[in-house]
C-alpha cells in the first residue's frame, strides 16, 4: 500500500488503473491522518491511559488469589468491560469529531480538497488513518494486560481475549463513524467537540438510566428491553463478549436468558452485526453529507 | 522375553480382529458352573444380551470384555447379596424411560462395583435397597440425549453405609441419592451433567474431595440433615440454576474447606436450616470469582459464616427477594470473613478490620424489585446508579448483612490442585503479537510523509 501510494498521489491524473488511484488516494490520506494521530497528545493521552488502566484492573482482579490459575479471564473480562465501555467511546467519538471540523477550523481542508482526490477519498482516507490509530492504540493496552494474564493466569480463555479485542476495535470504529458525522456536520472543533461529548454522555449513562427507569414504570417485557438495549451499541458490544465468554447470557438475569434462549447460536452473530451496523451507516451517512456538502 | 512377544501377538491379535460376538448365555453358564462366592474370570469378547446375576460370584472382566445389552431393557442386574463386579465395560441399555433401564442394577446388599466403564446406557449405575455397597472407579457416560431426555449416572435408593468414591461421570443427569444414609463419597468427578451431587431425604453423610465442573449444580443438598462437605471444589456452573452448592431445606450442615469458584452463583441457601435448633456452618471455604457469591432467601436464619474467603464475586452476598441476611451470623469468636471488597482498615493491626463490613449497594436492592434490571450489571450506569447512592446517604439501601469483624487478610485457604494451564504461552505469544503490531503500524505508516504535515499540526 505504502509503495503504490506515492506515485499514486503526486500524479492521480496519469495513473492508468483508476481503482489503484482511489485506494491509493485514500491510502495517502490514511497515512497522513494516521501520523498526525499518533503525533498528537491526546491521542498519547488516551492510550497512556487506557493501558494503565487496563493493566490495573487486570492486576487487581488477579491479585490476592493464592492459586491463580482460577481467575482466568472471566473476572478480568468484567472489570475491564466497564473500562472499556467508558474510555474508547469517548477516545473514538472525540477523535473523530476532531477529524474533519479540526481541518476546516484551520483552514486545512480547502488545502486537501484541493487536491485531484474526491470529497469521498479524503473522507475515508481519514476514516481508515484514525482506525487505524485507534486499532493500534487498543492493541497497546490489550497487549499489556495479556502479558500480566499470561504471566499471572497462565492465559485462561485466549479465544475470549481475542473476541474481546475484536468487540473493542468494532466498538471503537462504530463510535469513530458517529464522530465523524459530527464532525462533517460542524464548523468548529469546540462544537464538534462538545457534542461527541454529549453523545457520550446519552449512550453511556443516559439512554442505560433510561431504558431503567422506562422498565420499571412502564413494565416492559423482556423482550421489549432486549430490543432496545441492542440499538445502543455498547449493550451490544457488552453482550457480545459475554455471550462470547459464557456461551450464555444468564449472567444478565431474565433479559439475558430471554435472548439466550430466543436466538441461541445466532445471538453473537445479532450482536456483531449490529455493531457492523454502527460502523457502516453512520460512515455511510457521514459520507453523503460530506459530498453533498457544496462549500468547504 | 517370550512373554512380551506373547503380549503383543495378543495385542495385534486384538486390534486386527473385531471381538468376536457371544450370546450371553455363555456368561450365564460361567456362573451357574461357579461356586457361590467363587471368581468368574470374563474372557475378552462382546456378550450380547442382558445378564441377571442371581448367586453371590465375583465377576472379573479381563481387558476386552464387553457386555452389550443391544440397546434392550437393563444391561446386568444384580439380585443376589454379596456381587462383585470389576474391570468390564457395559453398554447398549434400553432407553425406555418410565423402565429405567441400566447399565448395571443392583437389587441387593453388599455389592462391589470397581472399574467398571459403562457407556451408552440411559441410567448408568442404580443400587436399590443395596446397603454395604462400594461403588468405586468407574467411569460412566449416559446416553447422549438433550439434558432432559438423560437418566441418572449413578442412583442410589435406600441403600445405606454405601461407600462411592474415585468415580468419574460424564453428560449424565445426577448423581443422586435418596434416602441413604451415612455414605462415604470421595473424589468423584461429575462434568457436564444436571446435578453434580444431589441428596434427597439422605442424612449423615460425608462429601470430601469431590470435583465437580460445568454441571447445572455442583451440589444440591435437599431435605437432607447433618451432612458435611468438606475440600470439595465447584467450578463453572452456570444456567438460570448454575450453584456451586445449593441448600434446600437441610439441618445442621457443615461447609468446610471447599473451592466455590466461577459459578454463576457460588453458595444457594434456601430456608436451610429449617427445623428450630438446626445450625448451618458455613467455614474456611474459598468462595471466588462467582457473580453472586451467596444467594440466600431472606428467611433464611442461623447460618454462621466464619473464615470464609469471598474473593472478586460480581456481588458477594444477595438476598434472593427483598430482605436481610442478618438473621445468620457473618463472625465466630471475632472472626468474620475476608471481603476483597472491603474497604476498612486495620489500624491495631491484629488482622480484624476495626470497621464492620456492611455491603450496601442500591442497584441490587433495584434488582430484588425488579429482577429484569440485571442486563445492566458491568455497565457505568451501574456505576452511576451506585455513585448516586453514595452521594446522596437517603438514597442509600440497609446493607444486607453485617460482618462485625471482617478479616483484613485473605485467610490461608489450601485448595485442590488447581486446573493445568497449558495456554501461558499461547497468552504470551498474543501480547508479544499485539504490541509488534502496533509498533510495527506506526513504524510503517507513520515515518516517511506522504504530505507535508498542516501547519502547527494537530492537536
Amino acid at each position: 500500500m505504502s509503495t503504490m501510494a506515492a506515485p499514486a498521489g503526486n500524479n492521480a491524473a496519469s495513473s492508468p488503473l483508476r481503482a489503484a488511484t482511489t485506494v491509493g488516494g485514500i491510502a495517502m490520506f490514511a497515512r497522513r491522518e494516521f501520523r498526525d494521530a499518533i503525533a498528537s497528545r491526546w491521542f498519547l493521552l488516551y492510550t497512556l491511559a487506557f493501558t494503565v488502566l487496563a493493566v490495573g484492573v487486570s492486576f487487581l482482579s488477579l491479585s490476592g488469589v493464592g492459586s491463580s490459575g482460577f481467575a482466568g479471564f472471566g473476572r478480568t473480562a468484567a472489570g475491564l468491560l466497564n473500562l472499556i465501555m467508558l474510555i474508547v467511546p469517548l477516545m473514538a467519538l472525540t477523535a473523530g469529531a476532531g477529524s474533519i471540523a479540526g481541518e476546516r477550523e484551520r483552514g486545512t481542508l480547502l488545502y486537501l480538497l484541493a487536491q485531484p482526490v474526491s470529497r469521498t477519498q479524503v473522507l475515508l482516507g481519514k476514516y481508515a488513518g484514525l482506525a487505524l490509530a485507534l486499532v493500534c492504540s487498543l492493541c497497546i493496552g490489550f497487549g499489556v494486560s495479556a502479558g500480566l494474564l499470561a504471566w499471572r493466569a497462565g492465559g485462561v480463555g485466549v479465544g475470549a481475549y481475542i473476541l474481546l479485542i475484536g468487540f473493542t476495535a468494532m466498538l471503537a470504529l462504530g463510535m469513530l463513524s458517529v464522530g465523524f458525522v459530527i464532525s462533517v456536520v460542524s464548523r468548529r472543533t469546540s462544537v464538534s467537540t462538545g457534542v461527541a461529548l454529549f453523545v457520550w454522555l446519552a449512550l453511556v449513562f443516559v439512554s442505560d438510566l433510561g431504558l431503567m427507569a422506562s422498565s420499571i414504570i412502564f413494565k416492559l417485557r423482556v423482550q421489549e428491553i432486549f430490543g432496545v438495549a441492542i440499538l445502543n451499541p455498547l449493550q451490544s458490544f457488552k453482550m457480545g463478549v459475554i455471550v462470547n465468554m459464557n456461551a450464555s447470557l444468564d449472567v444478565l438475569g431474565p433479559v439475558g436468558d430471554y435472548a439466550s434462549h430466543t436466538f441461541g447460536a445466532v445471538l453473537p452473530w445479532l450482536l456483531a452485526s449490529t455493531m457492523v451496523a454502527w460502523i457502516v451507516i453512520p460512515l455511510a451517512a457521514a459520507m453523503v453529507l460530506f459530498v453533498r456538502r457544496q462549500s468547504v | 522375553m517370550r512373554r512380551g512377544a506373547v503380549a503383543i501377538l495378543f495385542v495385534l491379535l486384538g486390534a486386527a480382529a473385531p471381538l468376536a460376538a457371544h450370546p450371553m448365555s455363555d456368561i450365564e453358564a460361567l456362573i451357574d458352573a461357579a461356586e457361590p462366592g467363587g471368581v468368574v474370570l470374563i474372557p475378552p469378547g462382546v456378550y450380547e444380551g442382558n445378564l441377571v446375576i442371581d448367586k453371590p460370584v465375583v465377576l472379573d472382566g479381563q481387558e476386552g470384555a464387553i457386555f452389550d445389552g443391544m440397546e434392550s431393557g437393563t444391561v446386568v442386574e444384580v439380585l443376589a447379596e454379596g456381587v462383585t463386579i470389576r474391570g468390564c465395560t457395559i453398554r447398549g441399555s434400553g432407553e425406555n424411560v418410565t423402565a429405567e433401564p441400566a447399565g448395571i442394577r443392583v437389587l441387593a446388599g453388599h455389592a462391589v462395583i470397581e472399574s467398571n466403564t459403562i457407556k451408552d446406557s440411559l441410567f448408568g449405575i442404580d443400587l436399590r435397597q443395596a446397603s454395604d455397597s462400594v461403588i468405586r472407579g468407574n467411569r460412566i457416560a449416559c446416553k447422549n440425549f438433550e439434558p432432559a431426555r438423560r437418566g441418572d449416572g449413578l442412583r442410589l435408593w435406600w441403600s445405606h453405609n454405601c461407600t462411592v468414591e474415585d468415580n468419574t461421570v460424564l453428560s449424565s443427569r445426577d448423581m443422586v441419592f435418596w434416602y441413604s444414609e451415612n455414605l462415604h463419597i470421595t473424589r468423584n468427578t461429575v462434568k457436564d451433567s444436571r446435578y453434580g451431587l444431589h441428596f434427597m431425604y439422605s442424612h449423615d453423610t460425608v462429601l470430601e474431595g469431590n470435583e465437580l465442573t460445568g454441571n447445572s449444580v455442583g451440589i444440591y443438598l435437599m431435605y437432607s440433615n447433618r451432612i458435611t462437605l468438606i475440600n470439595n471444589r465447584m467450578l463453572s456452573h452456570r444456567g438460570a440454576s448454575g450453584y456451586g452448592i445449593g441448600l434446600k431445606d437441610c439441618d445442621d450442615i457443615v461447609v468446610r474447606g471447599n473451592a466455590l469458584l466461577a459459578n454463576r452463583v457460588g453458595m444457594y441457601i434456601d430456608n436451610s436450616p429449617s427445623s428450630i435448633g438446626a445450625t448451618g456452618t458455613v467455614e474456611q471455604n474459598m468462595i471466588a470469582f462467582n457473580e453472586v457469591g451467596l444467594l440466600a432467601t431472606p428467611n433464611t436464619h442461623e447460618n454462621v459464616f466464619t473464615r470464609n474467603a469471598f474473593m472478586e464475586n460480581e456481588e458477594p452476598a444477595e438476598s434472593n427477594g427483598r430482605g436481610r441476611l442478618t438473621r445468620n451470623s457473618f463472625s465466630r469468636d471475632g472472626f468474620g470473613n475476608y471481603w476483597s471488597d472491603y474497604t476498612g482498615f486495620d489500624l491495631d493491626g491484629d488482622g480484624i478490620g476495626d470497621v464492620a463490613y456492611e455491603p450496601r449497594s442500591l442497584f441490587h436492592e433495584m434488582l430484588a424489585v425488579e429482577p429484569n434490571l440485571r442486563l445492566f450489571v458491568h455497565s457505568p450506569a451501574q456505576q452511576a446508579i451506585e455513585f448516586t447512592a453514595r452521594a446522596l446517604p437517603e438514597l442509600q439501601p440497609k446493607s444486607v448483612l453485617v460482618d462485625p469483624a471482617p478479616l483484613a487478610r485473605p485467610p490461608e485457604i489450601k485448595l485442590a490442585s488447581p486446573p493445568a494451564d497449558g495456554a501461558a504461552p499461547v497468552m504470551a505469544s498474543l501480547a508479544a503479537g499485539l504490541l509488534l503490531a502496533s509498533g510495527g503500524l506506526t513504524v510503517v505508516f507513520g515515518r516517511s510523509p506522504g504530505i507535508p504535515v498542516a501547519p502547527g499540526g494537530r492537536e
